[in-house]
């Protein structure tokens, strides 16, 4: 197909909600401070487990964010949705009637996954006869992006949801790329959105993958996740139309890649994901040696970290960028988890400083990447690789930089 | 310009697309059957005799959740060789329904809250289906599921032509899995009484490299069908067929075209019920069923309306140019 122009695109608008953070200020803070958001859930009755932290968002009121959508109308993550983007609007000096024919997409794990346990509760209880059709409504993973659209009141946008689990958040802002990069759209909102569900939360502890204290991602003593919540929207448009509005840039998008390992549903293929790393830089036309940050998927699971790392070296060789793991102050925010690191890398990018992996003590050998432990750093990172692995072997990598 | 080379429909008709055209050029409804653990007065037409684990194999099918089966066999049957050019997108409306609430009603009765059979636990993802489709066929490409609901199949549409477009894949392997189960009958009752299931792909190229005689042009993608009519340079009354997704979806666009465009190809959903995701990929396939050899424009709608007060859902819409029959 030939290709008439391709657009720049840029990040001009952060909307976050995360365990350690509301709006992008506050979440840069935390991210400078290494916080970490970890909590005992309170989501769902944790009776029975050995152990039930989590990094869930403390104090939400949707009504702070929505002024359209009745929020009881709404899921939790598709609440997250809407808040993220209103946020994320509101950031980058826009009104809802800039974003006419905007294209949105919203990248989620469980969706209405939350509320889906309240109908199997319901139904344990008194049968399906009585499900209540506004909860049933709620469990709609389409109405995570419709959510967004409803309270913009965005007519003739495109929306979708993409479920491409744990990875879900890259997928959003790929998709929400190429959309602007050639020329369906102008402007975008794009992230993820998760809440905190028993279901998921019950899939990693059965699978040993829940940490009973801390996750410390490359760590030698890491032993897993912390579910967490949040959502991440990033307001993308062409470079043209923010010189044009002289809007603030964060950061240019410069590309992403897509793969699937083809392999096993729930572990990372190490070659597979050096590929999806390849394809990336490639797409952003990239060289190795001009990253100067990695936002590692970094979940804590003794699998992954040594896979990424050992992937990271594949690509990079013996001298590879640092390599952070948020995850560590976020916990796994599963479908938001990616679009959280992008919105950090965006950060990063802006103004000048590298976020740390906390709770670190012992890098693993089988992980011999500098992981900036414990402490952010004072840097210029103007290439940052942000990268997502999925269950189903779904990987995501995209590459952000600074704008010149 | 992005072209229909091959198509592939597991549907209440059969395992393959020739039962599906036959079927629906001769718009002859499908089974039904009233599940005793449904809703009262639901009826549901299933894909027959299917079953995962006789058709595929024990191997690699140990847990496996009927969609995903569903899946597996809608892309089998679109033939073809695939690598890492090759891309996977697949819609869905919540993955596998049953599989989800089975593994939470498990945490809630089981002693151990964590006591859950771990060979089910890859489908509570909407991915897997998606995921599994990739291992069992070697597909290592862009893997995509996108949770449209009755919408998905057009946003899949739009996702697969943006992967063309920038190069991200020479082939995409675009189409829906939906399964039937009690528990999505329950879920769906006040939207439906009538729920059916199924998997339908489409294989796409670009018009300039593709590698078989197209079948169809997509010619526009977007939300109304006034919209894509406009981006596609088609007028209302050049339209051969309007494929909505339901009554009601026909009902809204019928003051545009005339009434022969509206009934020339039949709504699957009257014939088969509702198959949620799969419902606009099924109304492509009864499209190049029913098309001759001349080409026609060709109309699809789609809504997926959130919620039983329905204001807030998403709508799609697609112009192609249907060239031929192949089934």
């Amino acid at each position: 197909m030939v290709i008439s122009r391709q657009n720049r695109v840029v990040v001009t608008g952060l909307g976050v909600l995360s365990s350690i953070g509301t709006g992008a200020a506050e979440f840069e803070a935390a991210l400078r401070a290494g916080r970490e958001g970890r909590a005992q859930l309170k989501a769902f009755d944790t009776t029975g487990f050995a152990h039930s932290y989590g990094c869930p968002v403390r104090d939400f009121d949707p009504a702070r964010w929505l002024r359209r959508t009745p929020p009881d109308e709404l899921s939790r993550a598709a609440q997250f949705a809407a808040a993220a983007s209103r946020m994320a609007i509101t950031d980058a000096n826009l009104t809802d009637d800039d974003l006419n024919n905007a294209h949105i997409a919203i990248g989620t794990t469980e969706g209405g996954g939350h509320e889906l346990d309240q109908l199997t509760a319901a139904t344990l209880a008194n049968g399906p006869e009585h499900l209540d059709p506004n909860l049933i409504a709620k469990t709609s993973a389409a109405a995570l992006s419709t959510a967004v659209v409803r309270e913009l009141n965005l007519a003739t946008a495109q929306s979708s949801t993409i479920a491409t689990a744990c990875a879900a958040g890259n997928y959003a802002i790929g998709d929400a790329f190429d959309a602007i990069r050639y020329g369906e759209a102008e402007i975008a909102l794009c992230g993820g959105a998760e809440a905190i569900a028993r279901k998921t939360f019950t899939v990693f502890y059965r699978l040993g993958l829940i940490a009973p204290d801390h996750c410390r991602p490359f760590d030698i003593a890491r032993s897993g996740i912390l579910t967490a919540e949040g959502a991440a929207v990033l307001l993308l448009e062409t470079f043209d139309s923010a010189r044009r509005r002289g809007a603030k840039i964060y950061a240019e998008v410069l590309g992403y890649g897509l793969n699937c390992d083809a392999a096993l549903p729930t572990a990372p293929t190490r070659d597979s994901v050096a590929d999806c790393m390849r394809r990336a830089l490639a797409d952003a036309s990239v060289k190795k040696d001009e990253v100067d940050l990695i936002v590692a998927h970094g979940t804590g699971t003794p699998a992954n970290d040594s896979t990424e790392a050992g992937a990271i070296r594949d690509v990079y060789g013996d001298s590879p960028p640092q390599a952070t793991g948020l995850k560590s102050m976020l916990g796994h925010a599963m479908g938001a988890a990616s679009a959280l690191g992008a919105a950090a890398a965006a950060l990063a990018i802006a103004h000048r400083f590298v976020p740390p992996t906390i709770n670190h003590r012992e890098t693993d050998p089988a992980c011999a990447i500098d992981c900036v432990p414990n402490q952010a750093r004072h840097a210029e990172p103007r290439i940052v690789q942000n990268n997502a692995f999925a269950f189903g072997g779904n990987n995501a990598v995209v590459i952000m930089g600074r704008h010149t | 310009m992005i072209d229909i080379t091959a198509w592939s429909a597991v549907s209440p008709y059969g395992l393959d697309a020739t039962s599906f055209a036959a079927a629906v050029r001769a718009r002859r409804p499908a089974m039904r059957w009233a599940d005793p653990a449904g809703p009262p007065g639901t009826v549901a037409s299933l894909v027959p005799g299917f079953d995962q684990r006789a058709l595929l194999g024990r191997k690699g099918t140990k847990g496996m959740d009927r969609v995903t089966g569903l899946a597996i066999t809608a892309v089998g049957a679109l033939g073809g060789a695939h690598n890492r050019d090759t891309a996977l997108v697949l819609g869905t409306t919540g993955g596998s329904v049953r599989s989800a609430m089975n593994l939470t009603r498990a945490s809630l009765t089981a002693e151990r809250p964590y006591d859950v059979d771990p060979a089910t636990i890859p489908s509570v993802v909407m991915n897997c289906a998606a995921g599994h489709c990739a291992i069992w066929h070697g597909i290592t490409g862009p893997n995509t599921t996108i949770a449209g609901g009755r919408a998905a199949g057009l946003l899949c549409l739009a996702y697969a032509r943006r992967l063309l477009r920038a190069g991200r894949a020479s082939t995409v392997l675009c189409g829906a899995a939906e399964e039937y189960s009690a528990e999505r009958s329950w879920l769906a009752r006040h939207d439906t009484g009538f729920v059916g299931e199924g998997a339908a792909m489409l294989r796409l190229e670009s018009s300039h490299a593709r590698t078989a005689q197209p079948l169809a042009t997509v010619l526009a993608v977007g939300t109304t069908a006034d919209e894509v009519l406009e981006r596609a340079g088609v007028r209302a009354d050049e339209v051969w067929a309007v494929i909505a997704g339901s009554e009601a979806e026909r009902d809204a666009v019928a003051p545009l075209f005339g009434s022969g465009a509206l009934e020339r190809v039949p709504l699957v959903a009257e014939l088969a019920g509702d198959t949620g995701a799969v419902s606009a990929v099924f109304g492509i396939a009864a499209a190049l069923a029913v098309a001759g050899d001349t080409p026609r424009f060709t109309v699809v709608t789609a809504a997926e309306l959130a919620g039983p007060a329905g204001p807030s859902g998403a709508t799609a819409a697609a112009v192609l140019r249907v060239n031929a029959a192949q089934a």
